[in-house]
Formats: C-alpha cells, sequence, structure tokens
C-alpha cells in the first residue's frame, strides 16, 4: 500500500513528467493550442505508453537480461512503441471509427515522443530514481507507474492548454508571441508543481 | 504471385533491406559491448579514484560494526598509503532518514592521524541535503586528536540541514570507531555502559571528573531528540546527590523561536539546583519516561523536545553519582575519554 | 562553395534547430541548468548527427522508400546505444549528469527531422556539413542557455563557484523554461531587426540605382 501511494504521488505530482522530468515537451508545446486536442493526446500517450510498458518490461527482464543482450534496449524498445503505435492506431480504426477520428491524429506523433521510451527506460532501472526509496519493481509497479505517469501528462497538458485559450484573448509583443509566451506559461505551472515537492512519501 | 516474382517485388526488397540494417546494427553493438562494457570492478575503481583524486590499489576487508549511530556498508585498505576507505552510513537524519559517505581514514604508524576526505554517496529523505556544502565537509578534514568525536555542534560551519549534518557527523564516527575497533585494537570504553538512563546521553562523548571538594563535574553531551539536536550540559552533583551547579555549554535546538519557548528555568538551570533525583523525577510527573507534546506538564512549553532532554541530563547525573562514587574512590579524578573540547 | 555557407548559416542561425526550429526541447530543457551537461549533450548531438546524416545519405539510394523510416531508427538508435557505451567507458562523468537523456536523443526531433528532410536528398559531404552545423548550432544554444541558467541558478559556471547569490529556480526545469522562451524571443527579435535593417539597405540601394538611371 505504501508503495502504491509512493507510485502514484511520484508519477502524478512529485516527479510529473513534464514539470519535472521534462519528458514528452514536444506535445507539450505543440498541442496545447485546444483543451480537447490536449486532452485527446494525453490520453492517446497514455495509452500507449501502459501498452509499452506492459510489453517491453517482460521481454526486457525475462528475455534480454538472460540473453546478456541488454545493450539492445534502444533498437528493441523504439521497435516495440512504433509497431504497437501502428498496431494501435489499425485496431482503433477498424473498431472505432468516432474514437480514431478523436485520437487518430495523435498516434502517429507518438513514435518519437520522448515520454513513451523514457518511461519504458525509466522503469528498467532501479526503482529508487523513480519514488525514491528501494523496493523491488515488477511488472505490475512498473505498469502502475507508466499509467500515473501518463495521467500526470495528461494533467499538465490539460491545464497548459486551458491556460493557453485564455491566452489567446490578450495580445502578446509580437516577439514573445507563438513559442515564448508558451514557455513562459510552462515557467509558470512548473513553479506552481514545485508545491509538491513538500510532499513527503 | 510466383516465388520468383517475390524475390524480385519490392516487398522482398523492403524486407531485405531492413533486416541487413538491423543486422549489421546487432553484430556493431555486439562487438563494441565486448570491447566497451564497463565491470563492476571498473566502476567500483572509478568511484574510489573519483574519491580519491588519483588512481590507487586497495583490497577489501571485512566490515563490522563499532557504533549504534552508523551503519559501515564497505571498507578498503589502501595499499599506497596504509589509509582507510570506508562507506559507512549514519542514521538520525532528518525525519530519521540516513545519509550514506565515503570517508577516508588516514592512519599512520598504528593510529588514525585525521580525515582525508568526506564524500556523500547518497542519502534516505534528506530533504535539505543540498545544503551540505564543501565547506561543511572540509570541517572534518585535518588532524585527528585521540578521542576526538565529531559533534554538529563542535565548529561546523551552519548549513540549513542541521540534521542531515547529524547524520554525516555520526558516519564519520562510525567510520572512525569501525577502523579504530577493527584495525587498532582500540575499542572506545563505554564507561557509562552499566549507568542508568542513557537513553539520551551520547555515552561516548559524555565525561566527568572529580574535583577536591569532591562533587562531581559532569560534562553530558545529550543524544537529538526528534526536533533539537544534542545538547551539552555542565551538570556539579555533590557527595550526596544533589546539583549545585547546572550549565548549559551548547544548546542543541538551532532556532531560536524554540530556544526562546524553553522554560527559562532551564536555561539558566535554577530548576534543577538544590535537587536530588527525586526532585527531577518530580519535574516530570511521571517519571523520567517522555511526556509526549500534550501531557500538559509543566515541560509542555513549546519547547518539549529540548526541557525533556535538559531534565534528562539532570537526571541521568543525579541516578548515577553514587555508582561513580564507589568506582573512583582508588584513582580520582581520571578523565577516561580524554577532553573532549 | 557558396552552397555550404549557405548550409553553416542554416544550422548556425536561421534554422537553428533550438531557436528558430524548436526541436529537441527535452533534452535542452533537462540539461541547461548546469553548463557541462548542456555542453556534453550538445556534443554528443553533433557526434551522432554527423554520423547519422553520412550513413542516410550513403544509404539514400539503397533504402526503399517504403521502410525509410524504421531504417533511420534503427541506425540511429544504433549510433545512440554506440554513444552511451563509448560515454560509460570513457567519459563516466557525462555519462551520469546525462542521465536517461542520452537514450532519449534516440526520438531527438533534430536528428530524425534532419535525415528525412536534408540527408535523404543530399550528397555525403553535404550531409556531413549539415549534420556538423546543425549539431554545433544546437551545442551553441545549449550552452549559452547553460551558462545562463548555472551562473544564475547555481552561481557557477562550468562548475566553478563564482557568486554565492544564486536563484536556484533557474536551475530547477521551471527556469528552464523561463530562459528558453526569453532566449528564443530574444533570438528571433534580433534576427528579424538584423533583416529588416538588411532589408531597408538594399531598398535604399535600389532606389538610389535607380535615381542614377533616371538621373
Amino acid at each position: 500500500m505504501g508503495t502504491l501511494i509512493a507510485i502514484v504521488l511520484a508519477a502524478v505530482l512529485t516527479n510529473n513528467f513534464i514539470t519535472v522530468k521534462t519528458y514528452g515537451i514536444c506535445p507539450f508545446l505543440g498541442v496545447s493550442k485546444k483543451t480537447s486536442s490536449a486532452a485527446g493526446m494525453g490520453i492517446a500517450v497514455t495509452l500507449v505508453m501502459v501498452l509499452a510498458t506492459l510489453v517491453t518490461y517482460p521481454i526486457y527482464t525475462y528475455v534480454m537480461v538472460p540473453l546478456g543482450i541488454d545493450f539492445l534496449e534502444i533498437i528493441f524498445f523504439i521497435f516495440i512503441i512504433a509497431s504497437l503505435v501502428q498496431m494501435l492506431e489499425k485496431i482503433i480504426q477498424k473498431l472505432s471509427p468516432s474514437l480514431y477520428g478523436a485520437m487518430g491524429i495523435y498516434l502517429p506523433l507518438i513514435t518519437t515522443n520522448c515520454a513513451v521510451l523514457g518511461v519504458t527506460e525509466l522503469v528498467i532501472g532501479d526503482m529508487s530514481s523513480i519514488i525514491g526509496e528501494a523496493a523491488t519493481m515488477n511488472v505490475g509497479w512498473a505498469v502502475l507507474y507508466a499509467l500515473f505517469a501518463g495521467l500526470g501528462f495528461t494533467l499538465v497538458m490539460v491545464i497548459m492548454s486551458g491556460m493557453r485559450e485564455k491566452l489567446n484573448y490578450y495580445k502578446t509583443a509580437k516577439a514573445l508571441a507563438g513559442f515564448p509566451i508558451a514557455m513562459v506559461t510552462a515557467c509558470f505551472i512548473c513553479m506552481a508543481f514545485t508545491v509538491f515537492s513538500y510532499i513527503s512519501i | 504471385m510466383t516465388v520468383k516474382g517475390f524475390f524480385k517485388s519490392n516487398v522482398f526488397k523492403c524486407l531485405a533491406t531492413l533486416l541487413c540494417v538491423l543486422l549489421v546494427s546487432g553484430v556493431f553493438l555486439t562487438l563494441m559491448n565486448g570491447l566497451l562494457a564497463v565491470s563492476d570492478q571498473e566502476r567500483l575503481d572509478r568511484a574510489i579514484n573519483k574519491i580519491y583524486g588519483k588512481s590507487v590499489a586497495y583490497t577489501q576487508v571485512e566490515v563490522a560494526n563499532y557504533n549504534d549511530n552508523a551503519t559501515i556498508d564497505a571498507a578498503y585498505r589502501i595499499k599506497d598509503d596504509g589509509n582507510y576507505l570506508v562507506k559507512s552510513t549514519g542514521k538520525f537524519g532528518f525525519e530519521n532518514g540516513t545519509v550514506t559517505c565515503w570517508v577516508v581514514v588516514n592512519v599512520k604508524n598504528g593510529s588514525i592521524k585525521g580525515i582525508d576526505k568526506v564524500v556523500i554517496d547518497s542519502n534516505k529523505g534528506q530533504s535539505y541535503i543540498g545544503n551540505i556544502n564543501n565547506n561543511f565537509l572540509s570541517g572534518f578534514y585535518g588532524n585527528y586528536e585521540n578521542g576526538y568525536i565529531f559533534n554538529p555542534n563542535d565548529g561546523f560551519i551552519k548549513t540549513g540541514a542541521t540534521k542531515s549534518a547529524t547524520a554525516i557527523c555520526n558516519a564519520v564516527n562510525g567510520a572512525i570507531d569501525y577502523v579504530n575497533g577493527k584495525f587498532l585494537g582500540n575499542v572506545a570504553v563505554d564507561i557509562y555502559a552499566d549507568f542508568e538512563l542513557t537513553e539520551y546521553i551520547e555515552t561516548k562523548q559524555s565525561s566527568h571528573e572529580i574535583d577536591e571538594s569532591g562533587n562531581i563535574v559532569y560534562t553530558i553531551k545529550t543524544k537529538g531528540h526528534t526536533m533539537p539536536a544534542g545538547f551539552t550540559i555542565e551538570v556539579t552533583v555533590n557527595a550526596e546527590g544533589v546539583i549545585t551547579a547546572y550549565n548549559l555549554v551548547e544548546n542543541g535546538s538551532t532556532s531560536q523561536t524554540y530556544i526562546n519557548r524553553m522554560m527559562p528555568e532551564i536555561l539558566d538551570g535554577t530548576l534543577f539546583v538544590g535537587k536530588d533525583f527525586a526532585g527531577i523525577q518530580a519535574i516530570i510527573n511521571e517519571g523520567i519516561t517522555y511526556p509526549g507534546d500534550d501531557k500538559g506538564t509543566t515541560i509542555s512549553t513549546g519547547a518539549t523536545q529540548s526541557n525533556y532532554l535538559c531534565i534528562y541530563a539532570a537526571a541521568f547525573a543525579t541516578k548515577n553519582y553514587d555508582k561513580i562514587l564507589t568506582d573512583e574512590v582508588p584513582d580520582e579524578g581520571t578523565d577516561v575519554e580524554g577532553g573532549n573540547e | 562553395m557558396n552552397k555550404y555557407k549557405k548550409i553553416t548559416l542554416d544550422g548556425l542561425i536561421y534554422q537553428n534547430p533550438t531557436f528558430m526550429l524548436v526541436l529537441g526541447t527535452c533534452p535542452t530543457l533537462g540539461l541547461i541548468s548546469s553548463a557541462f551537461s548542456a555542453m556534453g549533450m550538445g556534443l554528443t548531438v553533433v557526434v551522432i548527427l554527423t554520423l547519422s546524416n553520412i550513413l542516410i545519405s550513403l544509404l539514400r539510394k539503397v533504402i526503399p522508400n517504403a521502410v525509410r523510416i524504421p531504417c533511420y531508427i534503427v541506425i540511429i538508435a544504433t549510433l545512440v546505444t554506440f554513444a552511451r557505451m563509448f560515454l560509460e567507458k570513457f567519459v563516466p562523468d557525462l555519462y551520469d549528469s546525462l542521465g536517461g537523456f542520452l537514450a532519449l536523443i534516440v526520438v531527438n526531433c533534430i536528428i530524425l527531422g534532419r535525415a528525412e528532410a536534408f540527408a535523404n536528398k543530399h550528397t555525403v559531404p553535404e550531409a556531413a556539413v549539415d549534420g556538423i552545423m546543425q549539431g554545433l548550432g544546437f551545442t551553441l544554444a545549449l550552452t549559452l542557455m547553460g551558462v545562463i541558467c548555472e551562473f544564475f541558478g547555481k552561481g557557477s559556471i562550468f562548475g566553478f563557484e563564482i557568486m554565492q547569490f544564486k536563484i536556484s529556480m533557474l536551475a530547477k526545469p521551471a527556469g528552464a523554461f523561463l530562459v528558453y522562451g526569453l532566449s528564443i524571443a530574444v533570438f528571433t527579435y534580433v534576427i528579424d531587426c538584423i533583416e529588416r535593417a538588411k532589408r531597408v539597405k538594399a531598398n535604399k540601394l535600389a532606389r538610389e540605382n535607380l535615381l542614377k538611371e533616371v538621373a
């Protein structure tokens, strides 16, 4: 139970992917102009993160490490993620065209999203890098961490998009328009999230 | 599609290229992995060389524990200069966390000459460890006077991470005690081992002497409680077990706010003067056990833990005075531990 | 020669991957809290980008169009894995300070982007120069911001302590976002001004020539 709470808090708040680890910034800046698209992207990323971890973690632990080919992890992981994204796209297209309409355009972007590769690389490291204390990692924790890291990502995406929608009502200096003002906004979100670093697990 | 057609088709070409690229990559990386793999031994060498600043030869030595405030994780004897490199985990840091340090103990002619280096390896739950800088750690370096035990109150620069500093001191002390006890045969004698009420007393760092009029003058170092670090207190007890002088040398509470909240009678010692053990016991209604913050006793002033440590020191002094008097009749005024200050 | 000059200027200024195209943001934001790791990341990317550009340019006629992206990814991933092994063996300090971002170079948009947009359409020397220049543009931008963040956030530059005063926020992601955003603004503003000045000068010259002709 303690580990569960620690993982959830670390993944969503104290070690948030965007505000603390700065993973997955491209979609964070690129797809956060509207709340609906930000939420769609966040959910799609979460889905891929969970599925990717579900596949890569067992493969790494039970196949690659015993065979001594763990140094090939980057190639394997990126390939697994790319194929998963492709498959997911086809499946969603077949099963639910409406969902595909909402999410489909984000899926191809996810392959090169560092949040996904980042989470698969993080969970094969030691647990202390995730929640700050030693505990045994297993598939369950890994997938749980991926799920909540994805939800934390979505949370910040949605906050950011809300702020950027409001920003549209104001005129910004020409040099600041676009990326610079988005990054200054992100700076404020990060500062707000430092509050959570006072949570000690 | 015929077999021949398949081999000429674009699909085959794509598959073949992809497989070739994968194969070449795999072979290349396997070769490189063989060439460039970093072994565990190399990692250890690296860690040790980084601490020493040069490459040294070393042998691993057996660990043992000679100090309750620290755990020795690993230890190495450096062949070049006979020094010991000890990986020691100090307890009682911030929120009861720990700090693990690498400590270089300088050994010359069979005795410890000093601490050459302290490097923080890792920590558990020390949110303010970032405040510990090299200026603080260099406070450990230098010559070691026999019997000296580091205490975070002893002239270290203030860091804003007092509890983490305590854990680091514990780690360094642990390393010293370990090298002393394991390799140099100088196990620190705990003269207060069979004394009562030692739970909050740093027995190895406290001392006493008997002055010409037969009074026992203690220099008591208390352990820290949850908030305050250890106090240093000089208590004089006469031959009847009554406190005649009580002098707060070093306040373990690092915050002026809490010092102000302590009972003024404790700060100037008037609460204790003229009392024997029973009198001290009466200050806390239920004996000498820690009353908790909400018991409504007189010591619950908003700095209960500090008050309690001070009372505890007085209780320790009065409870054990007769042991000292019976023990030390043959050679009076010995100072077994050596000067602490 | 003019061709290479254009590639160089594009890489360093007009298509600077960090300030103009805003690519490779994750390692940028994650590592500019320290000038050393920012520069180390930049130089690693220079090497990987140059090698991947050369390899992809070499293979551009061999790789079928349909599987080019997977092939590029495998090539890049191989180079990154190699870089990781190399750094762990020979530059362990840098390896430690880059942390997870080293593996994430694989999905760094700059490298795949240059492969797709430049290397598979140009000759090997051009691709090599492009790789070096884009990489250097990235490195310069990262080092510059790394120095700013480290100076104000930790009071030091490249690890050498300079002053006690520090604003810790600037050494955290929040500060990285702020410095990055403001750097983009200043950079684009300066480039804009220079371009405008150039245009004004050109217009003036053209008018004078015209007047001369009329006269």
